[in-house]
């Protein structure tokens, strides 16, 4: 089912509407249970000169996790996976952000299984790059 | 967790490979449920996500006046936790440098269950002079 999906060379769009509900959701999923930038916008005003509190880039993580999820399937993408991202831009409340990937190679492992390397990004609505990066996952293991 | 009186985070001071110590919580249903509603994601496995590992470990470490925000990250999935389960974290500084004037600082926590299962293990690049990004992305402000 794996390799039927990467058939494609391109992940799923996953699209996002964040929300500071959804942000204070996220958030809330926490064990400490603090204020901080995401969750406080007088703090992201001290911290950062900001007027807004700022999702947190691990959301990012999450949305590409579910893309990657869907590209190259459950089983193996729970058990190898690995999402690594950079952040370019603040994403907030009101944005709208999706995500993106192009299949960049597989490389055939030891083990008979296969290394997908994918290039990521996220985007939010006016076309800027928010988040940058690489996925991999092995299939077939 | 309670909170407890710790010593302030100081850049000069932290060391490469210094460990942040390990903390513990069971993972509930209530938490998976909320990380789903927050990403928006039913088929959502890994809310240890949300719960930022390193960045726990840091701030249960140190008092940390300074703040910070996210440069990057990048998670390994290794097994998707189960709920009822103790997730048991352990985090150290992986590294730290500073590039363009800006120190940053590199947190890593790894996550396994109460039967030994590696769950996942996650790093953060985090830039510790946040105001840095806020007049980046204000540049008039």
């Amino acid at each position: 089912m794996a390799s039927a999906r990467l058939d494609g060379a391109t992940l799923p769009v996953i699209t996002k509407h964040i929300t500071q509900d959804v942000i204070n959701q996220f958030e809330a999923c926490g064990i400490l249970n603090r204020s901080n930038i995401h969750n406080d916008p007088e703090l992201a005003s001290r911290r950062l000169g900001t007027t807004y509190a700022i999702a947190s880039g691990r959301m990012s993580i999450a949305f590409c996790t579910e893309a990657m999820r869907k590209f190259v399937g459950a089983e193996d993408f729970h058990r190898s996976g690995n999402v690594n991202l950079k952040f370019l831009r603040p994403v907030k409340d009101g944005d709208t952000v999706s995500v993106h990937g192009q299949l960049n190679s597989r490389e055939p492992q030891d083990d008979g299984s296969t290394m997908v390397i994918v290039d990521v990004y996220c985007e939010n609505q006016n076309g800027d790059k928010t988040a940058v990066g690489q996925a991999t996952a092995r299939i077939g293991a | 967790m309670s909170e407890q009186e710790l010593p302030l985070f100081d850049y000069n001071e932290v060391e490469i490979g210094e460990e942040l110590g390990s903390y513990e919580y069971v993972l509930t249903q209530e938490m998976v449920d909320l990380y789903r509603r927050a990403v928006d994601d039913p088929d959502a496995v890994f809310p240890t996500i949300a719960v930022k590992h390193d960045a726990t470990s840091l701030s249960l470490a140190y008092d940390d006046q300074t703040g910070s925000v996210n440069a990057g990250n990048e998670i390994e999935l290794h097994n998707p936790p189960v709920p009822g389960k103790k997730i048991l974290v352990t985090g150290r500084i992986h590294d730290k440098y500073v590039r363009r004037d800006k120190p940053y600082l590199v947190i890593e926590a790894t996550a396994t269950d109460e039967d030994g299962r590696l769950i996942e293990k996650m790093r953060t690049y985090q830039l510790k002079k946040p105001e840095e990004l806020g007049k980046k992305w204000h540049p008039q402000g």
